[in-house]
């Protein structure tokens, strides 16, 4: 089959490889019909996820039709169309029990920081993703979700990762109604976690970024207002003065490791990488937020470690939230919002590519060229 | 008794007054449609234990014909993991030397970058080889051409 794959810092190239075959009994196979490329893909191409191997096929967002069945598999069946939670989880462990799938100890042997995702390192447990034709899928009877009928592969195809863990990431603001929320990144995640924080009940949300289209669809698409961080003295400051001084309730870091902002963690991070990135965002959120106040972490940090004020937080009395979202139990609820028209996911994806152009799409997306917000990949044709 | 609860009454009128006074009149379909906790899927956090929906457990141990590493920290291998570009070269000497290192020792991720780096370096060296060769002969081949033509 076709299959985007790795070959070095800033380098995908689009190359032959063997189909995946069914490796357990509650695997499938998927013929893959949409691949997003996600913002934490861009890590991966930056190689600045321990343990990315030349070859590997990146992709934990996508829609598929089921072409093969483990012989355990009794919930799907061949030509079911399903769309697939980016995380890899039992269903049955001490976790998946308690509704913490992003934290499944059943799928990983590399590493305890986190569960089987696809397309995401070996750190991750060394699975192929689902930027190329057919794609693995383990426990396949606890993950993936049917497509109803009626609806199409794109209008579903978030709920696999950047829908629910916006979502969740409002939700770990704790949001009881009124709050103020400022999010950070007004990437793909950070817009939908504007919305979500919106259907909470929210009182006033803002977006920060500094690429002016993003801030200007953000304007429109989730009705916030907006701050271009690179058009003010400083930030925090600014921030904390549009909210009586004391800062806003909530802030959300939806940005994570390869955050602008601050020279000196840029070098530290992503040049010298004595820390895991740049914490920038992270550190303007404890900065900014009140005391008392919620910091709810959906970006993605690396171990391991990173230079954060600790300190202030505690001397703040923050509430720190974070996680990898626990994608399943979001889906339902989270296609009522899409069904409802509340939220029209689809509406995001500013750019559509074969498989073959998707080291065009990787380039276009990182540098954030031609106003870009999302691209969709169709391995087999946009039909 | 009663002025209490009245008293107490009065609060969570006014607190609720106050709330709806502070929601906006947005133009977001649906805006403070999941207010009630109980609408929002990961609220609380972590929900009565029980098995998910379409699990089958025990889980049946994965076999894997290609070597595939477990960090020492962790007893035994799960039974499902990927078995994707397994490792090779000193690349995937380097790769197992960390990996016996548990995920919360720093050198455990460092040993893992220098092999991401040598892994790129060796990908590149095993693709140029049989291209080496061949533009080796390519240039000695141009060379003596354009030494014949210089010459008639
Ligand atoms: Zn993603
Ligand atoms: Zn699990």
């Amino acid at each position: 089959m076709r299959a985007l794959t790795y070959q070095g810092p800033y380098r995908v190239e689009v190359e032959n490889k063997p189909d995946p075959r069914i490796e357990h009994p509650q695997d499938v196979i998927l013929k893959v019909t949409r691949a997003a490329i996600c913002g934490s893909d861009l890590h991966l191409l930056h190689g600045l996820v321990p343990d990315t191997r030349v070859g590997c096929t990146f992709g934990h967002e996508f829609t598929g039709e089921v072409v093969e069945t483990g012989r355990e598999v009794s919930q799907l069946k061949k030509g079911d169309r399903v769309v697939v939670p980016f995380n890899i989880s039992c269903g049955t462990c001490f976790y998946c029990q308690r509704g913490l799938t992003g934290n499944c100890e059943n799928s990983n042997p590399a590493s305890d920081v986190a569960s089987g995702v696809f397309g995401y390192s070996h750190t991750t447990g060394g699975f192929d993703g689902g930027q190329a034709e057919y794609v693995r899928v383990p426990f396949a009877d606890v993950g993936p979700m049917k497509i109803p009928d009626d609806m199409d592969d794109e209008s579903v195809l978030f709920l696999s990762d950047i829908f629910p863990t916006g979502y969740q990431g409002a939700e770990m603001g704790e949001i009881k109604g009124g709050e103020t929320v400022v999010v950070f990144g007004a990437g793909p995640v950070g817009l939908f976690t504007m919305k979500s924080a919106w259907l909470m009940g929210a009182g006033r949300v803002v977006a920060v970024d500094h690429v002016p289209e993003r801030l200007a669809f953000a304007a429109h698409y989730a009705k916030v207002e907006t701050v271009n961080f690179k058009e003010v003295d400083d930030v925090v400051l600014h921030l904390k003065d549009m909210f009586d001084g004391r800062g806003p309730d909530v802030c959300v870091d939806a940005v994570g490791m390869e955050a602008e902002g601050s020279r000196a963690h840029r070098v530290l991070g992503l040049g010298l990488k004595m820390e895991a990135g740049a914490p920038t965002v992270l550190t303007w959120c404890i900065n900014t937020v009140r005391k008392g106040g919620n910091v709810s972490i959906v970006g993605v940090y690396g171990p391991p470690w990173n230079f954060i004020p600790i300190g202030t937080a505690m001397n703040k009395g923050l509430t720190l939230r974070m996680n990898q979202c626990n994608v399943r139990r979001y889906m339902p609820r989270l296609l009522e919002h899409i069904r409802s028209g509340r939220v029209d996911a689809k509406a995001i994806i500013t750019h559509r590519f074969s498989l073959e152009q998707a080291p065009e799409a990787y380039h276009l997306f990182a540098q954030k060229r031609d106003g870009c917000i999302k691209c969709v990949l169709a391995p087999h044709g946009h039909a | 008794m009663t002025t209490k609860t009245q008293k107490t009454k009065a609060k969570a009128k006014s607190h609720s007054k106050r709330r709806r006074e502070a929601m906006p009149d947005r133009p977001i379909p649906g805006a403070a449609a999941d207010l009630e906790p109980s609408s929002r899927p990961g609220v609380p956090m972590e929900m009565e234990a029980q098995p998910l929906a379409g699990a089958r457990a025990p889980i049946e141990p994965q076999h894997a014909d290609v070597p595939v590493f477990k960090h020492a920290g962790r007893k035994q291998m799960p039974p499902v993991f990927g078995t994707a570009q397994p490792p090779k070269g000193l690349s995937g000497v380097l790769r197992k030397v960390a990996y016996g290192y548990p995920d919360h020792w720093a050198r455990h991720w460092m040993v893992l970058l220098v092999a991401d780096r040598v892994d790129v370096w060796e990908h590149r060296l095993r693709r140029s080889l049989p291209w080496g060769p061949a533009t080796v002969a390519a240039l000695v081949a141009g060379g003596l051409t354009w030494r014949r033509l210089s010459r008639a």
